[in-house]
């Protein structure tokens, strides 16, 4: 071992302190388009860089950044979740109607919006795991049907009149931290560590890379991909929860074209659609940019159609200089 | 037969490489070579996997941008890092892995990106199969240009690479291992190819690990060591050991290690074990220590055999035991609990996960020994990896380096030293030197002989026929999925062996001087 840890100083030592620096501005290139453009909002908005602005930046990003989780681990195995939009719709539906239904406890509603998450991840994982279905198909299906369960929940309209608990998990917080951004920093620095530090985390991104070669290292592959989708249901579900707990209503379009804002937000986190590459760090990268640049356009009073189109250029664009970044430091 | 050049000077090169460097990832593979290929010749480029052979033929083609150097095509600069000038300057690439789109035809294959159009800019298919089959008959290839390619034999993929590249207009010609995927019988005709292009002018360099092949079709060697050029000169002045030697860097002992003796102990037991449809049940014993080969002819079954073993294929009836337990047919998890370790015969495909670490990699087989509560200890991991990789004497750029910047004899090691930072009682080795060279081959007969003699019962299909000759106990030679006979120790050291074992193989002749199939145990 002595010998490799001398290799890599020799190595590094040769290296000059500016192209250090250099290297890692085009390492890190998603940060620094970041500052860019909170740079760029900050001048031409006065109300932008408040600490106020900041949460509200935050509120709007946390019920994106759970299904964009969701959404890294499954891209990490080589797969994709079209179905999060929707299933966030079924669960908040399931959670207004247990709300109608069972009364004031707010426990409810969480463990209507948990099972409905958790049983249409089941059936995406098993689909995709056990009769090998891809899961762009597989996905695209529960994509259709969990929508249309979301409408027949609320008989094609709305669930209104809900209790005023039914608010408590989506408004109540201390200080202005609410549940869905506690929820949100906790997921994130949980599902970081456990990429990073656990024999699971390891194990997703085997599969991803060579699903064979992981597979004969022992790794049972379809179990891997089950829970991968599973994840990604339990976190569209509570999602969910979160999005109709803030209005107190049941909508049954609720999150729709969701799914692309988190696949969005995993690829301009530098994900590999192809699996194995990506990190957590990225995916949050990813989504407080686009959140970001939400918030500034609306602060700048940009017409929304607009910000579609303003948006649209800078995923691309940002997922460009990703590629050119790292093929530059290859 | 070699080429006399008049007055070989850089001046009259074909292709001028000078004092190129390259570096990936912080680790130098190139370090200053100077190379010139003249008009007419065939150089042949030799060195040990991780020398730097691709890389410098890929910067020469234009698809790497060279750290520092430059690359001169008949005097004119190469701007780095563009194959399309490279392509432009009459410089081509035949690539190892071959290049051609197997789901189009031969002739599509050859014009695509230079189609032939009619006046209406439709596409003229007549007259491209007519000049495809024309330049396919120049290189004595008689086949219809409307087949599709991915019928056709590697060996002839390849030659069509070639005639493509040529057609359009190549001067320079680097072939990357071109014999690495090709049978014996179309190595004769690719050497016959080169020596047709080397008439009409063009340069050819290619890479290859076979001292046959270099003398073959070669006029001129040159080594790459340790990303530096160790030697360079005409074939007529340089003895096979003299290029063996500059390409190790020092004398080529004995290859194979000296095999000592085995235990009694019977470790692994396969029992009747059908490993196809209507193949013969299989059974046999390893012992302890004892180093068993598997050979046979292509498509023989020992990679079948060996995955039914390990469990990433199950049999069809038949058990597998080791230590006296039974192992869950189709369950590599259970080979693995009972101490077994494979190396399979895809590296690439099957051994590594390409795109994570060293550690991540060897971390992954023994997973539940480092980590407490499913979070990965990092210390013991980084202490164990380290030590068992130390051992291999693997060359890295630390534990953290990613298996994909790793030459395949580093990944060959990666991919067997996993296994050793735990116990290994049972090792399968598929081919374990394929695509590997001379000097790290025998790094691996030494680990593999270290490990048997360590206790472990070691089964090694290979089609190397010494390894199977040197380096085994006992040997199985297998056809059609089933054992046609089995030559003991004494019969493998026998002077007429290899045309006892290529008759069983091929099932030429059943009286053999060995009774096959004599128990064992």
């Amino acid at each position: 071992m002595s010998t490799t840890n001398a290799d890599v100083v020799s190595t590094q030592d040769t290296r000059r302190w500016t192209s250090l620096i250099g290297d890692l501005l085009v390492r890190h290139i998603m940060i620094v388009v970041m500052l860019l453009i909170v740079a760029f909002f900050a001048y031409r908005s006065a109300r932008f860089a408040t600490a106020d602005n900041m949460l509200t930046i935050l509120i709007a990003a946390a019920p994106f950044a759970l299904i964009a989780l969701g959404q890294t681990l499954v891209i990490l195995t080589g797969g994709i979740d079209l179905s999060v939009g929707s299933v966030i719709a079924a669960s908040a539906m399931a959670a207004a109607w247990s709300a109608k239904h069972f009364g004031d406890n707010p426990i409810f509603p969480l463990l209507a919006a948990v099972l409905a998450g958790l049983v249409a991840g089941a059936v995406n994982g098993l689909v995709v795991s056990r009769l090998n279905v891809p899961p762009f198909i597989a996905t695209l299906g529960m994509l259709t049907l969990a929508s249309g369960i979301a409408y027949v929940i609320g008989n094609g309209a709305p669930i209104n009149g809900l209790p005023s608990t039914y608010g408590m998990w989506a408004n109540s917080g201390i200080g202005g931290f609410t549940i869905p951004v506690v929820l949100m920093i906790v997921a994130i620095l949980a599902f970081a560590f456990i990429m990073r530090r656990t024999a699971y985390g390891l194990r997703v991104y085997a599969v991803g890379g060579n699903r064979l070669a992981a597979e004969i290292a022992g790794v049972r592959s379809r179990g891997v991909l089950f829970s991968v989708y599973l994840i990604s249901g339990l976190l569209a579900g509570l999602s969910g929860l979160m999005l109709s707990s803030r209005v107190i209503t049941g909508a049954p379009n609720l999150g729709q074209g969701y799914e692309l804002d988190a696949i969005a937000a995993v690829v301009i986190g530098g994900a590999s659609l192809m699996g194995g590459r990506g990190t957590i760090w990225g995916t949050a990268i990813g989504l407080l940019l686009i959140q970001t640049i939400n918030n500034g356009l609306d602060l700048l009073l940009v017409p929304s159609y607009w910000q579609n189109v303003i948006k649209g250029v800078i995923i691309v664009a940002a997922v460009t200089v990703d590629v050119w970044a790292a093929k530059r430091s290859k | 037969m070699p080429h006399t050049v008049v007055e070989a000077t850089p001046e009259t090169a074909m292709l001028l490489c000078t004092g190129i460097e390259m570096s990936f990832g912080g680790v130098p593979v190139l370090k200053g070579v100077d190379l010139h290929l003249q008009p007419g010749t065939v150089t042949a480029l030799a060195g040990e996997n991780g020398a730097g052979k691709s890389t410098l033929m890929k910067i020469a083609s234009g698809q790497y941008r060279p750290d520092a150097g430059e690359v001169r095509v008949r005097g004119e600069l190469l701007p780095t890092g563009s194959t399309k000038a490279a392509t432009g300057l009459g410089v081509a690439i035949v690539p190892q892995e071959l290049a051609s789109i197997p789901e189009l035809t031969v002739y599509e294959n050859l014009f695509v990106g230079r189609e032939i159009r009619t006046p209406l800019g439709t596409l003229n298919r007549l007259a491209m199969i007519r000049q495809a089959t024309a330049s396919l008959q120049d290189f004595g290839l008689d086949i219809d240009p409307t087949v599709q390619i991915g019928s056709l034999p590697v060996g002839v993929r390849q030659i069509i690479e070639i005639v493509k590249a040529t057609s359009r207009g190549a001067r320079v010609l680097l072939l990357d291992e071109p014999t690495s995927a090709i049978a014996e019988r179309e190595v004769g005709h690719l050497a016959e190819v080169v020596r047709n292009l080397r008439q009409q002018g063009v340069s050819v360099l290619f890479t290859t690990h076979k001292m046959e092949e270099i003398r073959a079709m070669a006029d001129r060697v040159v080594v790459l060591r340790d990303g530096r050029l160790i030697t360079d000169a005409a074939l007529s002045e340089i003895t096979d050991d003299g290029i063996v030697t500059a390409m190790i860097g020092r004398e080529l002992e004995n290859l194979f290690p000296d095999l000592g003796g085995h235990g009694d102990e019977i470790v692994l037991r396969v029992e009747d074990l059908v490993v196809a449809p209507g193949a013969d049940p299989v059974s046999f014993t390893v012992r302890r220590g004892e180093i068993l080969g598997l050979a046979g002819l292509v498509g023989a079954g020992r990679s079948e055999l060996i995955e039914c073993i390990y469990g990433i294929r199950k049999p069809l009836s038949g058990t597998v035991t080791v230590s006296g337990k039974p192992l869950k047919p189709g369950r590599p998890g259970s080979a693995i609990a009972q101490h077994v370790a494979i190396v399979p015969e895809d590296r690439k495909g099957a051994g590594a996960v390409l795109a994570m670490s060293v550690l991540d990699n060897a971390t992954l087989p023994r997973i539940a020994a480092f980590s407490r509560f499913g979070v990965i200890t990092e210390r013991k991991r980084r202490s164990a990896v380290g030590a068992v990789m130390a051992s291999m004497r693997l060359k890295s750029n630390g534990l953290g380096q990613h298996m994909e910047n790793l030459s395949g004899g580093n990944q060959q090691k990666v991919v067997l030293g996993r296994w050793l930072t735990g116990t290994v009682d049972t090792l399968l080795l598929d081919e374990p030197t394929r695509g590997v060279d001379v000097g790290a081959r025998s790094e691996i007969y030494r680990i593999i002989v270290d490990l048997a003699a360590q206790g472990m019962a070691v089964v090694m299909a290979s089609s190397d026929m010494p390894e199977i000759l040197s380096l085994a106990h006992r040997a199985l030679v297998m056809r059609g999925f089933g054992v046609a006979g089995e030559l003991s120790r004494s019969q493998l050291a026998a002077p007429d062996v290899q045309d006892t074992i290529f008759r069983l193989a091929s099932g030429l002749d059943a009286s053999t001087p060995s009774s096959p199939q004599e128990p064992t145990a």
